[in-house]
């Protein structure tokens, strides 16, 4: 990351500024499906890419101008690689490394309003260009008693922005995913509540430290150690973790061998969450993963935690590993419990979401399934993102089905899917298995 | 003895406390145990008193912020930036004084009289940093433009102490970005935009380019 950007020079924070920026976008879009139909006229072999294209683009520099939680959507939206189209995602999946940082003279500002001193007075050494952004805040290099840090820094006012950037982007979301606004409701209010918890920096440090004494039996990964009397409301203090990022290592053509290794680590780290901690580091896009030098998996970033309650925990793993799925009766209970088939379902309905969910849970069990699993493999991917843009077009599933915890625990595990994936890794699949109350079933 | 920092810290628990300005000097000497010369020897009003604490706080934040470690790197929009970070975070410790201050006079089409004094403070320090600004070229040098920067950045300062008296945000973070929000427009309308682009290919073409004989002119 040497290569130095331009400081962005305005961002829009009251709602008015961004309601302009979102209407622009809104224009540009209307102007690039004006191109593409006037172009098809006379070309109607045309395909929509170069379309997606442009307004993914246009969505993307709105986007990125806006910052914080707008940015955190767009985010989110390059997560869904099974919902969007592949113009929109690789243009998203820029979001991930790079966003404008904020000026030096405010990094000094947010110091003194916490803890009375200039960065340059609390650490030896403090880099005021910013390495990264991380979304709703920035990283700055530093150094203290010859130790590296990381310093994560808030941009102000993302708090109070979120609940009004949500609002924004939501006629957007219609747009590209198709989905009802009383899915969207549900969709949006779980996203402002996870959201809100990662604007709280004292949360976030509790949370890393317990989190990573917690994962610390696990092998091959690496955790930052935190400095809890540096951090406050704005700013988290972390040791500085040596690493590349998923695009970066991977572009250094590493062996089978160590994405092997890497891919383990992550299946565990998952995995490992899921079933004994039961809450879930609920944000696996890549930029939140290093991968050192010694090809250990770097974690940094514990903002976004999806804890799974009981009630949604036992039918929905119950499903996955054991043989309830081949009982149709035992099946269809879990599926209500999950509000996946609804009190007021005819017979009809009953059969068809039955047998689409018991599809879907069928494929996504199937890693699962034996004790290995290759990852690499493009066929099972291909299936799934072709069950996933089957279902996306089907009426039936315009409208809300499943219980609120699905929106993070389907990132969660679509995101670890999706990296292993580009890993190309294999992995033991049996490491850390579900375990239920009543053990019996 | 009184001294000037005597005589200011008595003024401003004066009025803090009653709500107003002493009904006259004479008062205010003999309730501070000082004679009335004392008090003009270095004051001439308690107008004067009040520009001279503003203007104290302006002055402290120069100094400060120019003995900061980055303040050498830093650009001209930077240091703007750190001078106005600075000016709030010290009146933040005066800021009952700030709003009585600033409440008391009806707001005018100009500045309140007991700005004077930082006036002066403020726009020695916008010629300073525009000036370095121009020499390095980060600054765009426009004519007759130029010469009115400093007058957009004492606007700015007003614009902004109004914001900040009438925010109520906690830790005034509303403040901190009108900040780079406004300070960032500012400059980037001192720099060299698209719109010099253009007025320069405006002029040529005008000049060359025989533009008048083709349009049939």
């Amino acid at each position: 990351m040497s290569e130095i950007r331009k400081e962005q020079n305005s961002i829009p924070t009251s709602k008015v500024e961004r309601s302009a920026k979102f209407v622009k976008t809104g224009f540009k879009i209307g102007g690039n499906y004006i191109k593409h139909y006037s172009k098809k006229l006379f070309n109607p072999d045309l395909d929509k890419t170069e379309l997606n294209e442009d307004n993914a683009t246009d969505i993307y520099d709105s986007l990125s101008e806006l910052k914080g939680s707008a940015l955190k959507v767009a985010q989110m939206l390059s997560m869904d690689k099974n919902l969007l189209p592949k113009a929109y995602t690789d243009k998203f999946a820029q979001s991930q490394y790079n966003a404008p940082p904020l000026s030096g003279p405010l990094i000094v500002q947010t110091f003194r309003k916490y803890f009375g001193k200039s960065p340059e007075q609390i650490y030896d050494k403090f880099n005021l260009k910013s390495n990264n952004a991380a979304s709703i805040g920035q990283v700055h290099q530093a150094e203290l008693n010859g130790k590296r840090l990381a310093v994560k820094i808030q941009y102000p006012g993302v708090g109070d922005s979120i609940s009004s950037d949500l609002k924004l982007v939501k006629p957007f979301a219609f747009r590209l995913l198709g989905m009802s606004e009383k899915e969207l409701d549900v969709y949006m209010k779980e996203v402002e509540e996870r959201l809100l918890e990662e604007t709280d920096y004292e949360l976030e440090v509790r949370r890393s430290v317990e989190f990573s004494n917690a994962c610390s039996v696990l092998n091959n990964i690496v955790f930052p150690e935190y400095y809890p009397e540096l951090s406050s409301k704005r700013i988290i203090t972390m040791s500085w973790i040596e690493g590349k990022h998923l695009r970066e290592f991977l572009e250094t053509n590493p062996s089978q061998e160590l994405r092997n290794q890497i891919g383990q680590a992550l299946w565990d780290f998952y995995n490992f969450q899921q079933h004994e901690l039961r809450a879930v580091h609920a944000d696996p896009h890549p930029g939140n993963f290093l991968i050192t030098p010694e090809g250990k998996l770097g974690i940094i970033d514990f903002g976004c935690i999806k804890e799974m309650p009981e009630d949604f925990y036992e039918p929905f793993f119950g499903l996955t590993s054991t043989d309830i799925l081949n009982d149709r009766e035992e099946t269809i209970k879990a599926f209500r419990e999950l509000e996946m088939i609804l009190p007021g379902d005819n017979e009809q309905q009953i059969d068809f979401f039955y047998r689409m969910y018991h599809q879907m849970i069928t494929l996504f069990a199937k890693p699962y399934l034996s004790s290995t699993f290759d990852f690499g493999q493009t066929s099972y991917f291909e299936e799934l993102y072709g069950f996933g843009e089957r279902i996306s077009k089907m009426p039936e599933f315009k409208q809300a089905r499943g219980v609120k915890h699905f929106i993070y625990v389907n990132r969660t595990n679509f995101g670890l899917y999706n990296i292993l994936h580009e890993l190309k890794a294999e992995v033991k699949t049996d490491t850390y298995k579900p375990h239920f109350a009543a053990d019996v079933i | 003895m009184a001294t000037i920092e005597s005589i200011q810290s008595a003024y401003i628990d004066y009025v803090l406390t009653k709500g107003e300005e002493p009904k006259s000097v004479y008062l205010f000497a003999k309730e501070n145990e000082m004679t009335e010369e004392e008090f003009y020897r270095f004051f001439g009003s308690f107008e004067a008193v009040e520009q001279n604490i503003w203007a104290d706080v302006a002055q402290k934040t120069v100094t400060e912020i120019k003995t900061q470690e980055v303040w050498p790197q830093y650009s001209s929009r930077e240091k703007a930036l750190s001078f106005f970070y600075s000016f709030f975070e010290l009146l933040k410790s005066s800021r009952s004084f700030a709003v009585y201050s600033l409440r008391k006079h009806h707001r005018m089409l100009s500045h309140p009289r007991v700005l004077d004094s930082l006036k002066v403070i403020v726009e020695n320090f916008a010629d300073d940093i525009i000036n370095q600004g121009l020499e390095s070229g980060e600054l765009a040098d426009r004519k007759f433009f130029a010469k009115r920067y400093k007058d957009a950045f004492w606007a700015q300062f007003g614009f902004i102490l109004n914001f900040w008296i009438d925010d109520n945000s906690t830790g005034f973070e509303k403040t901190d970005e009108a900040i780079e929000k406004g300070v960032n427009v500012t400059f980037d309308l001192f720099e060299r935009s698209p719109l010099d682009n253009l007025f320069e290919y405006g002029k040529f073409l005008a000049k060359n380019g025989n533009f008048k004989q083709k349009m049939g002119v």
